[in-house]
C-alpha cells in the first residue's frame, strides 16, 4: 500500500498532523465551552451540542449574514462524506466490511463546532473536519454486528472526549483530537431489534443517552452513562415497573414490560430548573392497542427529569393510549415568555400527532393546544389537560382505517426552530393519508400489528406558530412534483439576522423572511437538507454549514 | 393495463417510519412456507433497488423446513402451556417474547435450558435431540421476525362492505360515477386488483415512483400551465415546482423544459387529475370506503 501512496495523502498526513495539535491546544478551553451551553444564549464562536444549547430554539444571535446582505452568501466549502476504510481509524464488533458495501449515508445529524472543529457523524461514521476548509482531519469506522441503520442525530463532547452510538448499540467514547477510541460499552440488544440514533447530550458529568426501535415488543429507556467509564450512573425507564406511578394507566406488568415509549431523540435543559425535558416514543405493540388498555403512561410523553438523580419530576402525555405511532419524541423547546400578562417559563413542542402543545416547564401545567394541520383526523375531543382523544373508530382495523396523518405524522424528528424576536416557533408539516390494517387479531398481538399503505397527502407547508396561542401566523406551501406534494418535516435555524434557513421540499437551502415565509435567498443543492442549519463565527466569519444527502455545506458572505 | 408492478417509496424517510414498500401483490396467496422466501427475495429486492427501506438486525430463517418441523414440534410438545402459536398459553409465557428466545443463538441457549427445566416454576425438563432443539428455535426465530418485519404482514380479508351500499355511493354522494363507469374503465375491474390495491386506488389512484417509469409520464400527475414572459402558455406535467423553477415535461416534444421563477414570474397554474380524489379524502367514511371496494371487487 505504501508504494501508491499519493501526493495528496501525504500532504493530508502532514496536515493531520498540523491540525492535531493546533487542536490539542484548544482542548483546554473546552471546559469554558461546556458552561456558556447552559446559559441563556447560544454561543456563537462554536456549536458544542446537538442544538447549539441546551434550549432546542435553535435561535442564533449572530447577524453578520442578515436579510439585507443575504443575497451575498456562496458556498466555501463542500465535504462529501468518506466512507473509505483505507484512511480510517478502524473500530467496532462486527466483520470487515467489505469495499465500496452499501449505500453512503446521508447528513441526519447536526455536527459539533468546537475550537474551530466540525464533529460530523452518520451511522458507524464519525468525521472531524476543518471547519474552515471542510477537509477531514481524522474518520473513525465503526465495523457494525447490523441494526438499523436508519440515521445518527450526532455526536457529544466533554472536555476532550467524543461520545456517540451505533446502529448495533454501542456507546463509544473517541478521543477528539486524534480521533482514536477510547472505549465502548454495549447500552441494548440488538436481537431485540434496539437499534441506537441518539445524539449524546452532555449535562455537567452527566452523558444522557436513549434508546430505539420499535419493531419488537421491548420497553425504552434513558440512560446517563459515566463520561469517564462509560458506565450507567441511573436509569430511567420510559414505561413503570410494579407498583410505581403510572402503573395504573396499563393491565397489567407484562404489558408495560413490553410498552416501548423509545426516548430516541436528544433532549433539553434549562439549568435555573435542574430538569432534562425528553419526548418519549410510541407505545407497543404500535398500531394495536387491545393488550393494553389505559393511557400507557409515560409512551408519547414529555417528561422533565432531575439529570442528576434520574427521577422523574413531571410528565405529559400528549398522546395518551396511541395507536399511530405519534411519540412525542420531537424537540421540547424552552421559551421563557409571557402569557396573560405574566413572564412564565415554558416548553413548546410541534408534535408529530398534529397538535402544536405549551406547557409550564416548572410544573408541567398544561396552557395550550392547537391543531397544526387541517388534516389529522384520529382524534375528536381535546380534554380537560389538553390531551387529544384518539377516536376508537380511527384506529387500525381489518378491512383498513383511513387516518391522517400516515405514521410518519405531520412533522416529525427535525429539529424546529423557536425565535424571540418574532415570537413564532417554525416547523415543517405535512398533510398526509394513509390506510391502515390489522392485521394481528390476537388479544397479545406483537411488533407493529398492522400494515401501512398510504393514500396520498393535500399539503406541505413551513408554518411559523405563534408561541403563546399555537395560532399559525403564516405557512408556506412547499414544493410540487408529478406525484404531488413533497417535502414537510425540516430542520431549521433562525438568527437575529431576521433570517430563517431551512428547505423548501424540491431540493433548495432557502433562507426565508421569518415574519412572513417570503423567500430571500437559496441554494439548489438537488436535495433536500437532511439535517439542522447550524450557525457560527470563525476567524471573525459567519458560517451556515447543512448536510444534505451524502454532503455537508459551508456558506459564507462572499469576500 | 399495465401489470402491477412494486412500487417503492423514494423519498426521504423519517427516523422511525421507514415508509415500506407498497405490497407488490397479494401476501393472502402465498401459504407461510412461501413466505419465508417471499421474505428472502423481499430483502434482496431491497437491497438491489437501494431504497432507504428500514433495516432489521434480524435476518429472515433459511431452512424453511426445519422450521415447519420446529412448528409442528412446538404445537406438540409445548402448546399445551404456551399454546400453539408460542404466544402464552394456560400456564406458560409468550415464548416469543421471552429474552432467552430471543438472544438464543440457533438452538444453543434453549436447548440448555430446555434440558435443565426449571421444575421450581412448573416448567419440566425436555429431552429433545440437537436437531429438534434446533428447529424448534428455527421456528421461534421465524416468528419474531415475522412480527418485526412489518412489510410482510399478512392483510386479512378486507371485503366486509355492503356492495349495494356501495354502488349507491358510487353513484351519488361520492361522485365517483362523474369519471368513472362500471361499464367503461371500470369494466372487470374487481378480476384485475386483488381487494386491498383495489381500495388503495380507489382512495389514491396515482402511482408514482414506479422504476424504469418516469411519474411525470403518468397520466395521472399533476400538471402545471405555465405562462410564458412572450404570451401564450405551455402546459405540462410537473418534474418540479418550487418557488424558484419550475420543471414541466413536454410531452408533444418528448423531453423537460425549465424556467426559472421570480415570485410569481411566470405565473403557474397548478392542476391536478386527481384533485377530486385529494378532496374526497377529507369526507370518506371508513363504511363508504368499504362498501365502495366491495362493490368494485364485485365487477368482475
Amino acid at each position: 500500500m505504501m508504494i501508491h501512496t499519493t501526493n495528496d495523502q501525504r500532504q493530508g498526513r502532514a496536515g493531520r498532523k498540523k491540525r492535531s495539535s493546533s487542536a490539542l491546544f484548544a482542548v483546554s478551553a473546552l471546559i469554558v465551552v461546556a458552561a456558556a451551553v447552559v446559559g441563556a444564549q447560544a454561543p456563537t464562536e462554536s456549536w458544542p451540542t446537538y442544538h447549539g444549547d441546551l434550549s432546542g430554539r435553535r435561535f442564533s444571535t449572530l447577524k453578520q449574514i442578515n436579510a439585507g446582505n443575504v443575497k451575498s452568501l456562496t458556498l466555501a466549502w463542500v465535504y462529501r462524506l468518506n466512507t473509505g476504510q483505507s484512511n480510517a481509524i478502524m473500530g467496532g464488533e462486527g466483520p470487515d466490511p467489505k469495499p465500496g458495501a452499501g449505500t453512503p449515508p446521508s447528513v441526519k445529524s447536526t455536527p459539533l463546532l468546537v475550537n474551530g472543529v466540525l464533529y460530523l457523524s452518520a451511522p458507524d461514521h464519525v468525521w472531524a473536519l476543518d471547519a474552515r476548509t471542510g477537509r477531514e482531519i481524522w474518520h473513525y469506522f465503526w465495523k457494525t454486528r447490523g441494526g438499523d441503520h436508519i440515521g445518527n442525530r450526532g455526536v457529544g463532547i466533554y472536555e476532550k472526549w467524543l461520545y456517540f452510538l451505533t446502529p448495533d448499540n454501542y456507546f463509544v467514547s473517541l478521543d477528539a483530537v486524534t480521533g482514536k477510541e477510547r472505549w465502548h460499552k454495549e447500552i441494548a440488544s440488538m436481537k431485540r431489534e434496539y437499534f441506537s440514533t441518539n445524539a449524546p447530550i452532555i449535562i455537567g458529568k452527566q452523558v444522557i443517552i436513549g434508546v430505539s426501535g420499535d419493531a419488537l415488543d421491548v420497553p425504552g429507556y434513558l440512560e446517563s452513562r459515566d463520561p469517564e467509564s462509560g458506565d450507567v450512573v441511573w436509569r430511567w425507564n420510559s414505561t413503570p415497573r410494579q407498583g410505581e406511578p403510572g402503573a395504573e394507566t396499563w393491565p397489567d406488568e407484562y404489558a408495560m414490560s413490553h410498552g416501548g415509549g423509545m426516548p430516541w431523540l436528544p433532549g433539553t435543559y434549562d439549568p435555573d430548573l435542574s430538569l432534562y425535558y425528553v419526548g418519549t416514543g410510541n407505545p407497543n405493540p404500535v398500531l394495536a392497542g387491545q393488550s393494553r388498555e389505559g393511557d400507557n403512561l409515560w409512551t408519547c410523553s414529555i417528561v422533565a427529569i432531575n439529570p442528576t438523580t434520574g427521577k422523574m419530576a413531571w410528565g405529559y402525555q400528549a398522546t395518551p393510549h396511541d395507536t399511530h405511532d405519534w411519540d412525542a419524541a420531537q424537540t421540547p423547546v424552552l421559551i421563557d415568555g409571557v402569557i396573560d400578562g405574566r413572564p412564565r417559563k415554558l416548553i413548546a413542542q410541534a408534535n408529530r400527532n398534529g397538535y402544536y402543545f405549551l406547557l409550564d416547564r416548572i410544573t408541567g401545567e398544561h396552557l395550550v393546544t392547537s391543531k397544526m394541520i387541517e388534516s389529522a383526523n384520529w382524534a375528536k375531543t381535546i380534554n380537560a389537560k389538553g390531551q387529544p382523544i384518539g377516536d376508537p373508530a380511527k384506529e387500525a382495523s381489518v378491512p383498513g382505517t383511513l387516518v391522517s396523518p400516515n405514521t410518519g405524522g405531520a412533522t416529525n424528528w427535525p429539529p424546529v426552530s423557536f425565535n424571540p424576536d418574532t415570537g413564532l416557533l417554525y416547523v415543517g408539516t405535512t398533510q398526509t393519508f394513509s390506510i391502515l390494517y390489522l392485521t394481528d387479531t390476537d388479544k397479545r398481538p406483537q411488533g407493529w400489528a398492522a400494515a401501512e399503505r398510504n393514500v396520498g397527502n393535500i399539503g406541505t407547508a413551513l408554518k411559523a406558530i405563534d408561541y403563546r396561542t399555537g395560532q399559525v401566523k403564516w405557512s408556506h406551501p412547499l414544493a410540487m412534483t408529478a406525484t404531488g406534494f413533497t417535502g414537510g418535516a425540516m430542520g431549521l435555524l433562525s438568527t437575529a439576522g431576521g433570517l430563517l434557513f431551512g428547505n423548501d421540499g424540491g431540493g433548495n437551502f432557502v433562507a426565508y423572511d421569518p415574519l412572513t415565509g417570503k423567500p430571500l435567498w437559496h441554494a439548489g443543492l438537488g436535495v433536500n437538507t437532511g439535517n439542522g442549519p447550524e450557525t457560527f463565527l470563525l476567524d471573525g466569519r459567519q458560517y451556515i454549514v447543512v448536510g444534505a444527502g451524502d454532503a455537508l455545506y459551508a456558506f459564507a458572505l462572499q469576500q | 393495463m399495465r401489470r402491477p408492478r412494486p412500487r417503492l417509496q423514494i423519498a426521504t424517510k423519517t427516523a422511525k417510519s421507514a415508509k415500506h414498500a407498497e405490497k407488490p401483490f397479494s401476501l393472502r396467496a402465498l401459504r407461510p412456507r412461501r413466505l419465508f422466501s417471499f421474505a428472502l427475495f423481499a430483502a434482496f429486492a431491497l437491497i438491489v433497488v437501494g431504497t432507504s427501506a428500514q433495516q432489521q438486525a434480524l435476518t429472515a430463517p433459511t431452512d424453511t423446513a426445519a422450521v415447519e418441523r420446529g412448528r409442528q414440534l412446538l404445537a406438540q410438545e409445548c402448546g399445551f402451556c404456551h399454546g400453539s402459536n408460542a404466544r402464552g398459553g394456560s400456564s406458560g409465557p409468550d415464548l416469543t417474547r421471552a429474552t432467552l428466545v430471543m438472544e438464543d443463538e440457533n438452538g444453543r441457549q434453549l436447548g440448555e435450558f430446555l434440558r435443565a427445566g426449571r421444575p421450581d416454576r412448573g416448567m419440566p425438563a425436555f429431552d429433545l435431540s440437537a436437531t429438534q432443539m434446533s428447529d424448534l428455535a428455527a421456528f421461534l426465530h421465524a416468528e419474531i421476525y415475522l412480527a418485526s418485519n412489518r412489510r410482510l404482514y399478512k392483510i386479512l380479508d378486507i371485503l366486509v362492505g355492503d356492495p349495494k351500499a356501495g354502488q349507491a355511493y358510487f353513484n351519488g354522494a361520492g361522485r365517483c360515477a362523474s369519471c368513472h363507469s362500471p361499464s367503461g374503465d371500470f369494466k372487470g375491474i374487481g378480476a384485475k386488483h386483488d381487494p386491498v390495491t383495489l381500495q388503495g386506488r380507489l382512495v389514491y389512484p396515482r402511482r408514482g415512483g414506479i422504476p424504469g417509469s418516469p411519474a411525470y409520464e403518468d397520466r395521472n400527475a399533476v400538471k402545471a400551465t405555465i405562462a410564458l414572459p412572450s404570451g401564450g402558455t405551455v402546459t405540462g406535467a410537473i418534474v418540479r415546482l418550487t418557488d424558484f423553477e419550475v420543471t414541466i415535461y413536454d410531452a408533444a416534444a418528448g423531453q423537460q423544459r425549465s424556467w426559472l421563477r421570480n415570485g410569481d414570474v411566470p405565473n403557474v397554474t397548478v392542476n391536478d387529475p386527481l384533485q377530486a380524489h385529494l378532496d374526497q379524502l377529507t369526507k370518506w367514511t371508513d363504511a363508504d370506503m368499504h362498501n365502495v371496494t366491495a362493490y368494485l371487487a364485485g365487477l368482475k
